[in-house]
């Protein structure tokens, strides 16, 4: 077989993976949903699912939490993503913010959430801090937690999307073509007398949100259909969508799938109606916005974003601090009553004990982890080279940047029990085959993503030198770009791998509960009786991937390093 | 599954052979899932073979459901005489399932001497199991009961009735809190909270349901909820979905009083630090929700009088007191130890945990309502209060 051949099943199957499990798994709930389901006897097409759901008490009411939740998180995370861009653009400190936000990224939704209910509860992190100052000694029993306008789950939600937004701009304004332009762009403005932050938001934020907003609604679409955040965060009378159909399709009732297939198709209208509320809200936005752009006010906008930069930084460094602090002190707390600062004495009793009974889902999670992310990055980097050596570069370089997204606009609890459904008949028996597929439908984008950058932006002129030495194609690929593109590849790597420990319902549903990792763990802990126990979770989920990141910093520079190996005086690596 | 039939045929063949030299085997079958409970049962064994020659064999099981499934393939392959279990450790649905398809041997457990001791006139659970009557087919072996428990040094006399708990609440609005009734501990204190609200018509509760005794139930367990909820942890508009969460809740002060089904985790979780020193458990006076696990003895089994002489043994005051301390097993006893002369008394007067629940603490258990209440209940209190997810 040809390296040609290769390459273009390579691509087949890159669209397979992407969007067969989607398709087929969406028609697997909308079928249910219509009163279809085999299974359970049900042969004839009806609209009862569909109106038992709408006559179902506070079924508009969750619909319209998820709605709002989602679309405020995105909004505030974007505004702090602006406004610490427009502070921070070709300053120093954008790079310490960079390296502080990406941990925060490869952390798991679900220790996120865990993460903020340490933080907030009664009894948690920021009482005890107010505690020592007013003196208390029992909790308050009024709780920012579980509050009926989820305004908990939007905090958590924009926390966990501001990294992710802001890393995706940095990714953009690093392409050195775009870079170059901006940087002179900037200059003309300023020299015109605007400020720096007045003329990123007039002239580098104009250009950078074309780009910006598949990644924007990709957010957007994931946080209308979140399930760990709300689950553990947020209200029960009623839930969110999303959490209302992951009980429903629990119910030991099984004809409540009817119910919860009909809702997983309410969910994807929600999560359109989010999109378009976005996108006009955009339209408005561009409306008012092309009149300041020429208004001519050189300060436009600076205050505001300078204050909020400000307040976001400090808020997000205190909050860390006291979170790092909650959850290490509660992993070797011993007693530890309300409003002590730190606990009576320590144990390493909760490690031992967690240690014990997580050796297996470690184990479970570090072979899906490894299996699907290798699965991963081999194929995406046959895509991208095949995508540099054919001829149709265009139109099938835009084509999969928009189809990448698929995966993550469709909410996950609309396909993934019709998937489960599908596996029931299609792979009875296997267990690791569908749950790594599952993995990989979700880290193919993110790894896709990580790398599609680097590989474009690789000189041709390396190749054009190796070709014209007489290498073939696949010589090259495998001997001249893949040794300089290594530390891209270690970190797509490392990204991949983490948002494989992060999955929690592709894990749970398609394993069927058989295949337990840390996340499902530490979700199914996070309500147990032992908060200690729950923190040394959560900070094994979090300190997993961030070995991994550790590793892929650290592994370039150590194992493999051309540019060191021709010496430290050759020309910088393009790849760096 | 193969294997663990090997296993046993050569378990059977090994005990057979052996009983014919010297002394009977009985064949236990129960889960296995805990070392306290294992590590008892060797005691048991220990104890019959120095008592009356009779060794107890515990064969482990992942699920009850297992072994009521071998006794029916037994029954339909027409083994009727030579049954490979002799003494299965049983309640609730299982014992249903058994008893409705006849797989139990009959009138046996009320004849056993230490059966009296348990005083079942005055406690009806030790012939009730979740509200089926077990006609003398099962002996009862432990129990699980409601238990309270409050801190210390935050509470000094904690409510001891449903009654003294509302006044509680509104002393001390915010600091209680009942699981969703999806939860086990959940549907149970509102099983408790009907039996002790109605104390006049509890028979209805043992009866079936119907939808005028529904209503005449959950009039009164209503009328104190909607008074309560508002008075709850977060004034009830959550509730937490796991019992699990209560411990948490109180551990971290943010609940001062909560409830438990196994008297036995306070103490351990109190020495894995999950719970405070000043951690004490108590039983309501109006009554603790109980449910009572059993030992029965399948229609086919071989070995029907040994499995009786050691339900018996498991019925003594000196087995029953071994297994309720805490360093042991910590399961409830289900003797009436008030009528127990004094020196059996004293067996049982071990108390090694100030966290633990004293010892004969219970003052009166009310058993499980019938069966069909639970489903009934839920759905009632969810039409109430609306649905949680």
């Amino acid at each position: 077989m040809g390296f040609t051949t290769v390459l273009s099943l390579a691509r087949y199957l890159f669209y397979i993976i992407l969007l067969v499990p989607v398709a087929v798994g969406v028609v697997g709930v909308m079928l249910p949903a219509v009163g279809f389901f085999p299974a359970l006897e049900q042969h004839s097409l009806s609209s009862e699912p569909i109106t038992r759901l709408l006559a179902y008490p506070g079924i508009a009411k969750m619909a319209g939490l998820s709605l709002f939740t989602a679309l405020l998180a995105t909004l505030i995370a974007f505004i702090g993503t602006v406004a610490l861009l427009a502070q921070f653009y070709q300053r120093k400190w954008l790079g310490l913010i960079q390296h502080g936000l990406s941990p925060v990224l490869a952390i798991p939704h679900a220790a996120a959430a865990i993460a903020v209910a340490f933080l907030l509860a009664p009894s948690g992190g920021a009482a005890r801090v107010s505690a020592a100052v007013t003196s208390t000694a029992l909790p308050d029993t009024d709780s920012l937690m579980y509050d009926s306008f989820g305004l908990v789950i939007v905090l958590a939600l924009a926390i966990k999307e501001l990294p992710f937004m802001l890393l995706m701009a940095l990714g953009i304004l690093s392409q050195p073509s775009v870079k170059q332009r901006l940087e002179g762009q900037m200059r003309v403005a300023q020299s015109l007398g605007y400020c720096h932050q007045t003329s990123f938001l007039k002239i580098v934020f104009a250009q950078l949100y074309r780009q910006l907003r598949l990644p924007i609604l990709a957010v957007l679409a994931y946080a209308s259909a979140s399930v760990e955040i709300p689950l553990i965060l947020g209200p029960q009378n009623p839930p969110t969508l999303a959490v209302a159909i992951v009980q429903w399709f629990n119910y030991t009732d099984l004809s409540m799938r009817f119910q919860a297939s009909a809702a997983a198709i309410l969910q994807v209208l929600v999560t359109l109606a989010a999109v378009t509320v976005w996108l006009i809200g955009e339209k408005i936005w561009q409306w008012r916005f092309c009149q300041q752009l020429a208004s001519g006010n050189r300060r436009w906008g600076s205050v505001f974003v300078k204050l909020l930069a400000g307040i976001l930084l400090v808020c997000f460094t205190l909050a860390t601090i006291l979170l790092v602090l909650s959850m290490v002190g509660y992993s070797v707390a011993g007693y530890w009553p309300f409003p002590d600062l730190a606990p009576v004495q320590l144990t390493l009793l909760h490690w031992r004990s967690a240690l014990q009974a997580l050796s297996q889902p470690i184990s479970n999670t570090l072979i899906m982890g490894f299996v699907s992310t290798s699965i991963a990055v081999i194929l995406v980097l046959l895509f991208l080279e095949n995508e540099q050596q054919s001829d149709i570069k265009r139109a099938s370089t835009s084509l999969a940047d928009k189809l990448l997204f698929i995966p993550l606009m469709v909410p996950g609890v609309a396909f993934l029990y019709g998937l489960v459904w599908v596996r029931q008949w299609l792979f009875a028996d296997a267990l690791w085959v569908p749950v790594i597929l599952a993995h990989l439908i979700y880290v193919i984008p993110y790894v896709f993503l990580s790398l599609a950058v680097a590989y474009r932006q690789l000189d041709v002129r390396y190749v054009h030198v190796a070709s014209s030495l007489g290498k073939s194609p696949c010589q090259i690929f495998l001997s001249v770009k893949l040794p300089i593109l290594f530390a891209p590849i270690m970190v797509a790597l490392a990204l991949g791998a983490a948002i494989s420990f992060g999955q929690y319902l592709p894990t749970l549903l398609v394993s069927g509960g058989r295949l337990a990792t840390v996340t499902t763990e530490a979700v199914a802990i996070a309500s147990g009786a032992s908060r200690r126990l729950t923190a040394v979770y959560a900070l094994m989920q979090m300190l997993l991937p961030l070995l991994g990141f550790v590793l892929a910093w650290w592994l370039p520079t150590f194992l493999f390093n051309p540019a060191k190996r021709a010496n430290a005086s050759a020309k910088r690596n393009p790849a760096c | 599954m193969t294997l663990s039939k090997m296993c046993i045929i050569g378990l059977l063949c090994w005990a057979g052979l052996t009983g014919q030299v010297s002394a009977t085997t009985v064949q236990f079958f129960g889960w296995g899932g805990s070392p306290q409970v294992n590590q008892y049962l060797q005691w048991v064994s220990k104890q019959t073979q120095a008592r009356y020659d009779i060794t107890v064999n515990h064969v482990k099981l992942a699920d009850t459901s297992d072994a009521v499934t071998r006794v029916l393939a037994e029954k339909a392959a027409g083994n009727l005489a030579n049954g490979s279990i002799d003494l299965l450790w049983i309640n609730g649905e299982n014992f249903a399932a058994m008893k409705q398809s006849h797989l139990l041997l009959s009138d046996w457990a009320g004849q056993l001497p230490n059966f009296a001791l348990t005083q079942p006139d005055k406690n009806p659970s030790m012939r009730m199991d979740f509200g089926v009557a077990t006609d003398g087919q099962e002996a009862p072996w432990g129990k699980a009961a409601m238990v309270f428990y409050y801190n210390q040094q935050q509470l000094s006399s904690p409510p001891t009735s449903l009654a003294e708990l509302l006044d509680f609440a509104r002393q001390h609005p915010g600091r209680f809190a009942y699981p969703l009734p999806d939860d086990f501990l959940g549907i149970s204190f509102l099983k408790y909270a009907a039996l002790a609200l109605n104390p006049t018509r509890q028979q209805l509760l043992y009866q079936p349901v119907t939808d005028h005794a529904l209503t005449r139930i959950t009039q009164p367990l209503f009328d104190y909820l909607d008074t309560l909820h508002p008075l709850l942890w977060q004034q009830g508009e959550f509730f937490v979905r796991q019992a699990s969460m209560l411990q948490q809740l109180f551990s971290d002060n943010e609940i001062l009083l909560a409830f438990s089904f196994t008297a036995a985790e306070i103490p351990a979780a109190v020495s894995r630090f999950d719970l405070p020193k000043a951690t004490r458990t108590y039983a309501m006076s109006d009554g603790s929700l109980s449910n009572v696990h059993f030992v029965a003895i399948p229609f086919n089994s071989a070995r029907a009088n040994a499995a009786k002489k050691v339900a018996n043994f498991l019925l003594s005051p000196e087995a029953q007191a071994y297994k309720q301390r805490l360093d042991v097993w910590g399961d409830e006893t289900v003797l009436a130890i008030d009528a127990l002369p004094a020196a059996q008394q004293k067996l049982f007067q071990v108390q090694s945990h100030s966290s633990a629940l004293a010892p004969g603490a219970y003052q009166k258990l009310l058993a499980e309502p019938h069966a069909s209440w639970a489903p009934a209940l839920r759905k009632a209190w969810y039409a109430r209060y609306g649905a949680r997810l």
